[in-house]
């Protein structure tokens, strides 16, 4: 009888013991901060780019974290594109949040948060390409793309390769916002690196939103260029198609995503943008094949829309998710501190396949601010009144020093 | 306009700021309530409190040029520029902070005379044309100098500030920092108005001929009042360069500019009560109406954009009542309220 009960009691320690194991354990959350802008001059496209790092998330908990034991909160804070408000929230968000990763948007972050991320051990990677302003050593600030000087000299070594001789540049930029003077200044580096194959013929400083920019483009064409780069606002690129239109002249125009086609063709008729291009370093949202999208319209909430802000976001998230996975591989679930994130950063290697087809292969070292090695970029163009991929492949961006 | 039996024996007396025990009593109270805010209060309030008390000395700047001299200024922003780009340089001499804050405000108020010389010729909408142009100037002047000056196309980093070897960079600590600095410069806002240099501006304002004919130098007290609200104005750029540890010439905008002066109007512009109210009143409606937003942001499945945009349209609304129902600034509100209290239970009005 003794034997009995004894045997009863062990059979009923290992049906706990097993009952207990098979419950899951509680999963290590930890906290994203993201800065959003609904209150400021980005108010518009927000909801997309939220939607973008929020529906990537809610994957990424489903499909990944719970293998991991791992579950992310995302935390948006408003931070209206203003320094200022940057400068207050940000004690907030490390004491009250913690987070092992900020992702960030725009300049404002960019300067107010660069030199206190190193004190503060928590690295930020932020979605709009970088600017050579801030292309210095050892930061803890990283964008998943290149300067947009990069992403424009992808662009141009295309075309210069298609044209077979030098390619004259014209550039239409203002000088009220110090990254927009940048994005000549790396032109005009890439155009002093390959003095044969570019050249910059002439730059128009123009205000922020004009009015019009004929004379200014009357005055371009005079130098002949082949292609006319505007970097600056979606106002310039507008106004730099309708003189186009005046004059009876056809010169492609190159923006970048900020101020691209999508945004050009929401302020008037596709048509007059014909065969003018977008270039930045993801893969355009109609891309035929694209992993990402088809994850993000499954997983999307809130009043968001599938483009080129919600796909950039959303690739900006998606690296931050897979940084997070080498940390846990390397430090364990419940380790994970901003400093193993910073870690991870820069100790691995991320693939375009990781990646999910949106970013290319991306490889960061403490040199600079932005991915490092073999830059690439892709384009969209205007193409019988629509906008379309220019291409499937990766564009590659020449090899550019710091300016 | 005291109730009876508040009385003077003597001048000293009656010259001070702070006239009856109620009112020494009153203000001790609301300092020692704002020395325990950190108690309470979290980081971000404490950083909301913080740009607060720099937008206070700014708008302090300003009720001295355009409320107590009657010179329109729209650069005010361009000047606490001004002030933030000279402590930022200043900084990185290793210059302690009690040496840098008043350097930065000469600086300021000598780059603010070179502005306000067109005084001597044109008043009202042209003079603010002339401010006008220190704001569209002042970018444009940082850009252009060489970058190893103010930094150029890039800004200065500014390192958190130091008290000897403590740090100042905790939001507590430098709560207290612009604190004591909002309290030092609205005591001397409130001096001016009691001094001669003040009554002469005040003079100046309500009619500059009449002023000269008093034997009062009208074009010196316009180039002082530009002076002197600069004086505050750098004395912000300084604390904000430290606030923001970087500066950019697009921090300081004309957008910035209209707000402050958008303070003052809505405070009441002949007295620092109304830029204390101004101040309390915009910042206590963009964050009260900011944060409604958040939290109805956390609570839904909305990304946002709707609520702010509501917000916005809020505030617009809000600022525009404010102004229909007390045109002469929320100080006249204030006022009578506080000779309500002065005279209760008898009727004063």
């Amino acid at each position: 009888m003794r034997l009995l009960i004894k045997g009863w009691v062990a059979a009923a320690m290992v049906t706990g013991a097993g009952v207990a194991l098979s419950v899951p354990a509680k999963a290590a959350e930890y906290v994203m901060s993201a800065s959003a802008d609904f209150s400021g001059p980005f108010a518009d496209v927000m909801p997309s780019a939220m939607s973008g790092i929020t529906a990537i998330t809610n994957w990424w908990n489903k499909d990944t974290g719970q293998k991991l034991g791992v579950k992310v909160n995302i935390k948006i804070y408003d931070m209206r594109y203003d320094a200022a408000v940057i400068a207050r929230t940000w004690p907030s968000i490390l004491s009250s949040d913690h987070p092992i990763m900020h992702l960030g948007f725009g300049s404002p972050d960019l300067t107010t948060l660069m030199k206190r991320l190193p004190n503060d051990k928590v690295p930020m990677i932020i979605g709009t390409a970088m600017v050579g302003l801030v292309w210095q050593p050892k930061g803890w600030h990283f964008s998943i793309r290149p300067t947009y000087s990069h992403e424009f000299g992808a662009l141009l070594a295309k075309l210069q390769k298609d044209k077979g001789d030098k390619l004259k540049i014209g550039a239409v930029s203002t000088q009220t916002a110090a990254g927009f003077v940048d994005q000549v200044k790396g032109v005009e580096k890439l155009a002093s690196m390959y003095p044969d194959r570019f050249e910059v013929v002439d730059t128009q400083w123009v205000a922020a939103s004009p009015v019009t920019v004929t004379n200014n483009i009357r005055d371009m064409l005079e130098k002949k260029p082949d292609v006319i780069m505007v970097g600056g606002t979606t106002a310039q690129v507008i106004a730099t198609a309708a003189a186009l239109d005046e004059l009876k002249v056809h010169i492609p125009i190159i923006s970048s995503s900020h101020n691209g086609l999508s945004e050009a063709g929401k302020g008037g008729d596709l048509s007059k943008l014909e065969g003018d291009y977008s270039v930045f370093s993801f893969a355009p949202d109609n891309q035929k094949e694209l992993p990402l999208r088809d994850i993000y319209l499954a997983n999307k909430e809130g009043d968001g829309k599938w483009g080129l802000i919600a796909d950039q976001s959303a690739a900006q998230a998606l690296l931050a998710l897979r940084v997070l996975e080498k940390a846990v591989a390397k430090v364990g679930p419940d380790k994970v501190t901003g400093e193993a994130m910073y870690d991870a950063l820069l100790g691995n290697t991320y693939s375009e396949k990781d990646l999910l087809g949106a970013l290319p292969t991306l490889k960061y070292d403490d040199t600079a601010p932005f991915p490092i090695g073999e830059i690439k970029a892709k384009a969209q163009i205007v193409k019988d009144g629509k906008i379309v991929p220019l291409g499937d492949a990766w564009l590659d961006a020449p090899k550019l020093d710091k300016w | 306009m005291l109730p009876t039996g508040i009385y003077f024996d003597n001048y000293g007396s009656e010259a001070r700021l702070l006239k009856t025990t109620r009112a020494r009593i009153s203000i001790a109270l609301l300092i020692a309530a704002l020395l325990a805010v950190p108690l309470l209060a979290s980081a971000y309030l404490l950083g909301v409190g913080a740009q607060a008390f720099i937008t206070l000395i700014a708008v302090l700047g300003l009720h001295v040029t355009v409320g107590m001299a009657g010179q329109i200024n729209i650069a005010q922003s361009a000047f606490v520029g001004v002030g933030a780009f000279a402590a930022a340089k200043l900084a990185t001499y290793g210059l302690p902070f009690w040496i840098i804050i008043p350097l930065a405000a000469l600086i300021t108020g000598l780059v603010s005379v070179v502005f306000a010389l067109p005084a001597a010729r044109v008043k009202g909408f042209y003079l603010a044309l002339t401010t006008l142009a220190a704001q569209v100037l002042f970018p444009i002047v940082i850009l252009g100098l060489p970058s190893d000056w103010l930094g150029g196309l890039v800004g200065m980093p500014v390192e958190p500030l130091m008290l000897g070897n403590y740090a100042i960079g905790s939001p507590e600590r430098f709560y207290y920092f612009t604190l004591i600095i909002a309290l030092i410069m609205t005591y001397a806002a409130f001096n001016l108005h009691r001094s001669d240099f003040g009554r002469a501006m005040q003079a100046v304002r309500d009619n500059d001929v009449a002023a000269q004919v008093m034997g009062i130098d009208a074009l010196r007290i316009k180039i002082s009042a530009f002076f002197v609200g600069s004086l505050f104005a750098g004395v912000a750029g300084a604390c904000t360069a430290w606030f923001l540890q970087f500066v950019t010439a697009e921090s300081f905008t004309l957008f910035t500019s209209v707000w402050y002066l958008g303070m003052l109007i809505v405070g009441g512009a002949q007295s620092p009560i109304g830029a204390i109210l101004g101040v309390a009143f915009i910042t206590l409606l963009q964050e009260g109406l900011h944060e409604i937003g958040t939290e109805i942001l956390r609570n839904s499945r909305e990304a946002g954009g709707t609520i702010f945009a509501a917000t916005n349209v809020a505030l617009g609304a809000s600022i525009l009542l404010a102004l229909i129902f007390e045109p002469r600034g929320l100080a006249h509100r204030w006022n009578v309220l506080k000779e309500m209290i002065q005279f209760w239970p008898f009727p004063n009005r």
